[in-house]
Formats: structure tokens, C-alpha cells, sequence
């Protein structure tokens, strides 16, 4: 590890984390407030005028009759692998170096799921009776179709959510304990509250380790299954452009990748305003810079496979789509795609590109708009050319849809500021775990008496 | 009337010392209270095994049959023949069982770690109190390595104490319920 | 009876694989493209049958009407050796539909007459069917229309008017479909004879180029021209195996 990092103590990063807790400046405040009203202005009333008026406020139509709204859901499923790969996967292969950044992650995790659920109920016609795709008995006597690929996306989001939330509630629970005793106040209760009682036993550790453990195997799987699943609303379509074998694995490995991608960018802003600067540090960059390269390696080599397979296959629905989608009407965002996303990322091979941070921030944002523009190529360019011609169109998006889309942003803002004043945003006790544990002093005054 | 004797030490190595002569001492299984998860407290304490795994497996195993039979019978109580699918199918039907059986093993598995873990504890307005039979003391999250024995005499907790002190506790504590 | 005599008997009685193929009726249209002279009136009257709405010049720009029913125009060749190869194109009421399992709420089902319906009151308008339609047949009501007068005054009693947010498309007329087994029950169990009963469409084709029938019936008109060695459908290497068959245009020689 960081030999910075061995010159902290305990103390250190528990004042540390408890203080970005409990002390609260007026830039935050200010943050919060304008990230809220961004929010109720570009995302809740444009909603609003849309359930008055109807998906009619969106630019969608015949054919386009899928646009952002999808495309955004997609996105931030896509956001929310970033934990999971972070947490879980890291987590089985015993990387120290992860420790400080995953419960952001998985908070990313947690908030880009409830986003994403919510853009579901803006992008259908009659969201109040949205809970008609759920599994309940009622009087009707009817079900939901459990053959649709959208009830494997309900099932498996609805399993995603509650993994996520019980993994970051788990994991925090030791942090909970050791926040509870520096509080007073509704915040003493609060936390005595969500940390259970927990004392720090050697039993209970044991315990948290093996269901820590059994959860990270289980949430791998899982986050793999829920991707490969949201691909299939489009795999499992006879449209040329969609009906592809290889949506599921370029679905999770763009999962993945713009994920570690959302992770740079949060990692940058916790270093820069919650002062983590001795905790998330050049490794750590260094690190995520290395998987950046990979996974964009990978994505490009799964695209090049797409043009390949779709120009070598000779049919002519397939052909024709994919023309338009490199040099059709859509033309300039699929080169744009192509720039951020394969190519901007072969920076990462040096290593002074990726110690860096204010160069990886900008390369983190310009993947994460090149795997944007991805998904919403995926569904436009494939709605306006399929096999008759005569029913070929073009989907441009309204005003309301941009809002939207803005919108969600400044509501995943709001709820990760919310996060950071609740959850100890790094983990207190797996930090200290990476650090050297304390060597047999001489008896001096002990430190870290309670406030 | 148990008493609870707690000393506090610097580092992990001797708090481990402390609570092996504890226990070759016969004054019961001492407790470790830490802000880490510490290495080699099975050699000294004895192995421990947990009851979680069997909470998983029985909950994937819940999961599992519960999604396909889920799928399979709300189909076929209300059967609406679409795309000449049978109406028991089972490519989309594995997906269900599949996503169930991982939530399923996952909330048991949660269920079997507050089991095995006896928590929450505590009454549900003393939980940041010292309880009866928990003892607790704050700076063992923070930085400090805590061993604490119960002891149901007073030789026994002289005797704990003068074990902890020669360890290498920087503080000995002694706990006492409040009456 | 008992839940689990409900489960057994429905597993009991849809397990065979064709067990959806035991329709009552088959309903089927064959449509002879060498008659159709593209003169658009099947669209009319769809329209007048159907309630489907005027959606307005600025929904039309962009590209939001609705026309359960329409004519799909593919020009060949240059002035002035053009050719003009006109397809009325609607829901082919696929057995194999595409569309039919991805609903999630299972609003779209294929009934016992062969009918791919859809069910307004259950549609949450997810739009995933209309994306998983190959021939694209299938209209969503992007805003509440209005009829303004004298279009309500013609509006059809036995069709319902959609809200905005669902889904809809062509039915093979399912009200007059309703009506005419309707009307042969009350005659006495009989069944619905050939031409008793016509989509709006194919009643009001000047040209005769369209026909409807059962074809379970070996000896119905429509059973006679599906067996026309002019017979294609549309997308067939799609294995969607629809109700609707086309007769090929002749072409003159020379």
C-alpha cells in the first residue's frame, strides 16, 4: 500500500470520515439545494407535463416509438455494474486497493438502480398502472406474462435493488457503530438505530465476513444476469439491428465499462469536496485507469465484431441497418461514440495519463457521453431502419426528453448528497485494515477518547 | 451479579496474548472487541463455524423452486396463448427461477448473519447502552483492542485483571452493571 | 374446484405443443395484388370503422398518425418506365407473433379464432410490442385525440375509443367478427357462413381484391386463394406464419 497512507493512524481516518459526517459547511448546502430544484425543474415537471399530455411531449412516433427514456434506463443500469464490479468482484480476489472507494461505488450502485426504475415509469404510456408488471394476486385473477423479456427485467431489477441496498447496508453496519459514538442527538439515535448494536466482537466479525462474503457471490452472478436480461428486451426482437446474439456480453461489458468509468468521475468529486485526499489516491487512479483500458479494448472488440458479422452475414435488413448507422442521418454521434469510447481511452496506457486526475476526470465524462450516445444509437438507428422500407423513419428528441435526461443527473446528484451525509462515504474499517496495524507502543497517554 | 472486566490494548498481538492466557487461565471464553476484523483469533480461541451457510443454501433452494413454480402456475391458471409459445415454457421460465433463487439466497443469507450474530441486541432504546450480558466500550472502534471476560467473583476478577496487566493492557476497566 | 385442481386441470389441457392451434374459426384474408388499384378506400373505412382518430397537422409532421390500415408504395424504376408496386399492409395476425410475448402485462394475446388481439384496458404502454412488430402494424396513442364536429356524429358505437398511452391495431374488424357469431347463435347454432361476415376493409374494396373468410372451412373462398400458386407472404423467412397472404402482382412480359 501507499506509504503515505501508513503514516495515518486509526484516529486518522475515523476523525476523518466521522467529521465529513457530522461537520456540514454552506457549500453543501448550496450544492444540495440547487442540485434538488435542478431536479424538480428539469426532471419532475417536464415529467408532469407529460403524464397530462402524454408520451405525445416526447419526440417519439412511428416507428420511433423508443427513444431516450430507454435509453437513459439502459444507461444507468449500465451506471449501477460499477459497484458490483468494484464490491463484489475485487472483493473474491482479496484487492486491497479497492477498500477506500466501494462504498461509493455501491452507493452509485444503489442510486443509479432507483433512477433507472423511475425512468421505467416515465418512458411508459400509463404509468399508473404500472403495477400491473409486478407478480400480486388480485381480483382480476391476472398475472403478469412471465414469457415477456421485460418481466425478466422486473424480476431481475427488483433482485438487483434489494442486493444492492443489503450489500451497502451490510457492509456499513461496523461503520454505523463507530459514527453512533461520536454522535449526540437524533443522529446518536439514528445511528444506534442502523448499526444494530454492533460491538465489534471477534464473533461478530466472523459472522459479517461469511455473509459478506456469500452476498459478493452472489451479486456477481446476478449483476451479470441483470445486464445480459436488459439486453434481451432488445436481443430477443426479429428487427435486424436488434436480434443479435452479441447484445447480452456487449451489454455487460459497456455495463461494466461505463460504470468504472461514473466511478472515476465520483471518485474525483469526493477527493475535491469531502477532502479524501489521503485515501482515494494516485493508485487508486492508476488502478481504475488500467481497467478503463481493458474494458475499452473489449468494447471495441465486440463492436468491430457487430460491423463484422452484420456486413460478412449478406442480409440485406442487416446490412441496410447498419449503413444507416454508420453513415446515415445518426452518422456524426456513432463516430462521436466511436472517438470517446475507442479511442480516447488508449490514453489510459500510459501511466501518466492515468496518475493524472483532472485529465482522467475529463476522459471518465467523455465515456461515459460516448456510452450514452451508444444506447440511444441502439434505439433509434435500429427503429428507423427495419424490413419495410416503407415504414422507415426518423426519431429526433423533444425538448422534454433532454430535460429529462438532464434531470436524472441532478436526481442521482441530490440522492448521492443526501448519501454522503449519512452513510460514511469511505469505509472506516476497511481502510484501517490496509494500513499497518498499530505495533506494540510504549505506554502513552491513549488517544482517541470518547468525544 | 456478573461482572464485566475489560482491558484495552495498543495492538492487536497482545490483545490475542491476553485473551489465549485467559482462557488457559479458566476464566471463561473472553470476548474481542476491535475496530478490524482480526487475524489468528481461531488458533487462540478455537474455530468457529456459523449456521449462515445453511441459511443460503436453503433460501437458493427456496428461491429456485418458488420462481419456476411462480412462473409456471399463474401461467397456467389464466392461460393466454401468445406467440404459438407452450404455455409451460422453459427458456424464460429458468431466467425467473434463476433471479429468484439469488434473491431468495440473499435475504436469507441476511437473515442467517442477524441469527448467527445475535443482532440486533439490546433492548430497542439501550442498544447504545452498556446491556446486562454486552459489554461495550467505544474506543474499541476507533483504535483500540479490547478483551473482555465476564466474572462471577471477585478473585476471578483480580485475577483477570492482574492477566490483562501483565499483557500489556494500557487500561483495565471494570465493568459493573448499574443498578 | 380446488387451487390445485385448477393448477393440474389447466396444466392438463395445455401442455400438448399445438394446443393453440385448436381454433374454432381461422380467420384469414388473402389480399390480390393484381387487383388492388391502391385506390386507398380499405383506409377510409377502416378509419370510419374503427374510431381510429384524426391526430392533427402537427402530430402528422411528425410522424404519429394512425392507420390501422395502410398503403405501402414501392416505386421501381425511372421516368417514364415506372412501375408502382402498391401493398395494403395491416396486422398480419401472426400465429407465431413476435409481438404477443413480450407484452409484460399480457395485453396482447392470440385468441381462439386466430385473432392476435389486443386489449386496451390492460396496455400500460410499454411499446415494446410495436418495437418487436416486423411488419410495424402496431400504433400508439401518443396524446387523447378529439373528434372535432361532425367527426363524433360518426363515430362507431360497438369500438371503444383508446386513451392516450395504449397501443392499437388492426382487429380483422373483431366487433363484426363478434356480431356475426352473435347473429348465428341466435339462428341456431350454426356456424358464421362464408362472406356472412367482412372487416370493414374488405367490404368496401371496389375491386374485390381482398378476401375474408375462415379457413378451417375447406370450402371457403379464402381457403380456395390461399391455395393460389400466386400466394407469398410478407417476411415469410421470418417464420411469423400469418393469417393475411398476398397474391402476386402478374407482370406483363416484353
Amino acid at each position: 500500500m501507499d506509504g503515505e497512507l501508513n503514516q495515518l493512524k486509526y484516529t486518522d481516518i475515523h476523525n476523518d470520515v466521522v467529521r465529513s459526517i457530522v461537520e456540514t459547511g454552506p457549500n453543501y448546502y448550496i450544492a444540495l439545494i440547487t442540485a434538488f430544484a435542478l431536479t424538480l425543474i428539469c426532471f419532475f415537471f417536464p415529467w408532469f407535463y407529460q403524464l397530462y399530455y402524454g408520451i405525445g411531449a416526447a419526440g417519439m412516433n412511428h416507428p420511433g416509438v423508443w427513444g431516450t427514456y430507454l435509453a437513459s434506463f439502459i444507461f444507468w443500469i449500465g451506471l449501477s455494474h460499477s459497484g458490483t464490479l468494484l464490491s463484489c468482484v475485487l472483493h473474491i480476489t482479496n484487492s486491497s486497493w479497492r477498500k477506500a472507494m466501494y462504498r461509493s461505488a455501491e452507493a452509485m450502485t444503489l442510486f443509479s438502480l432507483v433512477v433507472a426504475a423511475i425512468m421505467v415509469m416515465v418512458h411508459v404510456g400509463r404509468p399508473w398502472f404500472i403495477h400491473w408488471a409486478a407478480p400480486y394476486p388480485n381480483q382480476m385473477e391476472m398475472w403478469p406474462n412471465f414469457r415477456s423479456p421485460l418481466l425478466f427485467d422486473v424480476m431481475a431489477i427488483t433482485t438487483y435493488l434489494t442486493g444492492s441496498t443489503i450489500f451497502i447496508y451490510m457492509g456499513s453496519i461496523p461503520d454505523f457503530a463507530a459514527v453512533r459514538d461520536r454522535t449526540q442527538g437524533w443522529r446518536n439515535t439514528m445511528y444506534s438505530l442502523m448499526s444494530l448494536g454492533w460491538r465489534g466482537t471477534d464473533t461478530e466479525w466472523h459472522r459479517l465476513h461469511w455473509a459478506y462474503t456469500f452476498l459478493a457471490v452472489l451479486i456477481i452472478p446476478l449483476a451479470v444476469s441483470v445486464h445480459s436480461i436488459v439486453s434481451w428486451d432488445f436481443a430477443m426482437s426479429i428487427v435486424p439491428a436488434l436480434h443479435q446474439t452479441i447484445f447480452a456480453p456487449y451489454f455487460v461489458v459497456g455495463a461494466i465499462y461505463s460504470g468504472t468509468a461514473g466511478i472515476v468521475t465520483v471518485m474525483f468529486v469526493l477527493r475535491k469536496f469531502m477532502d479524501f485526499g489521503q485515501y482515494i489516491t494516485e493508485l487508486h487512479f492508476d488502478n481504475l485507469g488500467k481497467l478503463l483500458l481493458v474494458l475499452s479494448l473489449l468494447w471495441t472488440y465486440i463492436n468491430i465484431v457487430e460491423v463484422f458479422t452484420g456486413f460478412y452475414s449478406g442480409a440485406s435488413g442487416e446490412i441496410e441497418a447498419l449503413n444507416y448507422r454508420l453513415f446515415g442521418f445518426y452518422a456524426p454521434l456513432y463516430w462521436e461514440m466511436i472517438a470517446f469510447c475507442a479511442i480516447a481511452p488508449l490514453l489510459c496506457a500510459f501511466k501518466s495519463f492515468r496518475t493524472s486526475f483532472v485529465p482522467m476526470l475529463v476522459l471518465s465524462i467523455a465515456i461515459n457521453i460516448g456510452m450514452y450516445t451508444e444506447r440511444f444509437l441502439i434505439v433509434a438507428t435500429s427503429l428507423s431502419r427495419q424490413y419495410l422500407p416503407d415504414a422507415w423513419g426518423l426519431y429526433v428528441p423533444s425538448a422534454v426528453e433532454i430535460s429529462i435526461l438532464l434531470g436524472t443527473f441532478a436526481l442521482f446528484t441530490t440522492l448521492f448528497l443526501l448519501f454522503v451525509k449519512v452513510f460514511p462515504s469511505v469505509s472506516m474499517y476497511e481502510v484501517k485494515e490496509t494500513m499497518e496495524s498499530p505495533k506494540k507502543s510504549t505506554p502513552a497517554a491513549s488517544e482517541g477518547s470518547p468525544a | 451479579m456478573t461482572s464485566f472486566v475489560v482491558g484495552l490494548f495498543g495492538d492487536p498481538e497482545s490483545a490475542l496474548a491476553a485473551a489465549g492466557s485467559i482462557q488457559t487461565a479458566n476464566l471463561g471464553t473472553p470476548e474481542l472487541m476491535s475496530p478490524v476484523p482480526m487475524e489468528g483469533v481461531e488458533e487462540v480461541l478455537g474455530e468457529k463455524k456459523s449456521v449462515i451457510k445453511r441459511f443460503s443454501l436453503f433460501g437458493a433452494i427456496f428461491g429456485g423452486v418458488s420462481g419456476f413454480l411462480l412462473a409456471a402456475i399463474t401461467a397456467v391458471l389464466y392461460a393466454h396463448p401468445t406467440g404459438g409459445r407452450p404455455i409451460i415454457t422453459f427458456p424464460p421460465y429458468l431466467i425467473i427461477t434463476y433471479e429468484l433463487t439469488i434473491l431468495f439466497g440473499i435475504v436469507f443469507t441476511v437473515i442467517g448473519f442477524f441469527v448467527s450474530a445475535r443482532l440486533p441486541n439490546g433492548l430497542w432504546t439501550a442498544w447504545w447502552k452498556q446491556d446486562e450480558n454486552r459489554p461495550y466500550v467505544p474506543e474499541a472502534a476507533v483504535d483500540k483492542f479490547a478483551v473482555s471476560v465476564s466474572c462471577a467473583s471477585n478473585e476471578n476478577v483480580q485475577q483477570a485483571e492482574t492477566i490483562l496487566r501483565t499483557a500489556g493492557a494500557e487500561e483495565v476497566r471494570d465493568l459493573t452493571e448499574e443498578n | 374446484m380446488s387451487f390445485l385442481d385448477r393448477i393440474t386441470e389447466g396444466w392438463r389441457k395445455n401442455r400438448k405443443p399445438g394446443y393453440y392451434e385448436e381454433f374454432d374459426y381461422h380467420w384469414a384474408m388473402t389480399i390480390d395484388l393484381d387487383q388492388c388499384s391502391g385506390c386507398g378506400a380499405c383506409v377510409t373505412a377502416c378509419q370510419a370503422e374503427n374510431n381510429l382518430p384524426i391526430v392533427g397537422e402537427d402530430a402528422f409532421t411528425k410522424g404519429r398518425e394512425i392507420k390501422w390500415l395502410r398503403l405501402e408504395h414501392y416505386w421501381e424504376g425511372e421516368y417514364p418506365d415506372v412501375k408502382l408496386n402498391v401493398i395494403p399492409m395491416m396486422c398480419q395476425h401472426c400465429d407465431s407473433a413476435p409481438c404477443e410475448t413480450v407484452c409484460p402485462v399480457s395485453a396482447t394475446y392470440h385468441n381462439q379464432d386466430g385473432l392476435n388481439t389486443q386489449i386496451y384496458n390492460r396496455c400500460i404502454g410499454t411499446r415494446s410490442c410495436a418495437v418487436y412488430c416486423p411488419y410495424e402494424v402496431r400504433y400508439f396513442n401518443y396524446n387523447d385525440h378529439a373528434w372535432e364536429s361532425p367527426l363524433d356524429q360518426q363515430l362507431n358505437p360497438d369500438v371503444s375509443v383508446r386513451e392516450k398511452g395504449v397501443m392499437e391495431k388492426c382487429t380483422f374488424c373483431i366487433q363484426r367478427i363478434r356480431q356475426g357469431k352473435d347473429n348465428a347463435k341466435d339462428d341456431g347454432r350454426r356456424r358464421v357462413r362464408d362472406g356472412e361476415v367482412q372487416p370493414a376493409c374488405v367490404q368496401t374494396c371496389p375491386s374485390k381484391a381482398m378476401v375474408f373468410g375462415d379457413r378451417n372451412d375447406p370450402k371457403s373462398q379464402v381457403s380456395q386463394s390461399l391455395n393460389d400458386p400466386r400466394a407469398y407472404k410478407v417476411l415469410d423467412e421470418l417464420n411469423t406464419h400469418s393469417s393475411v397472404v398476398y397474391l402476386k402482382k402478374v407482370e406483363a412480359e416484353g
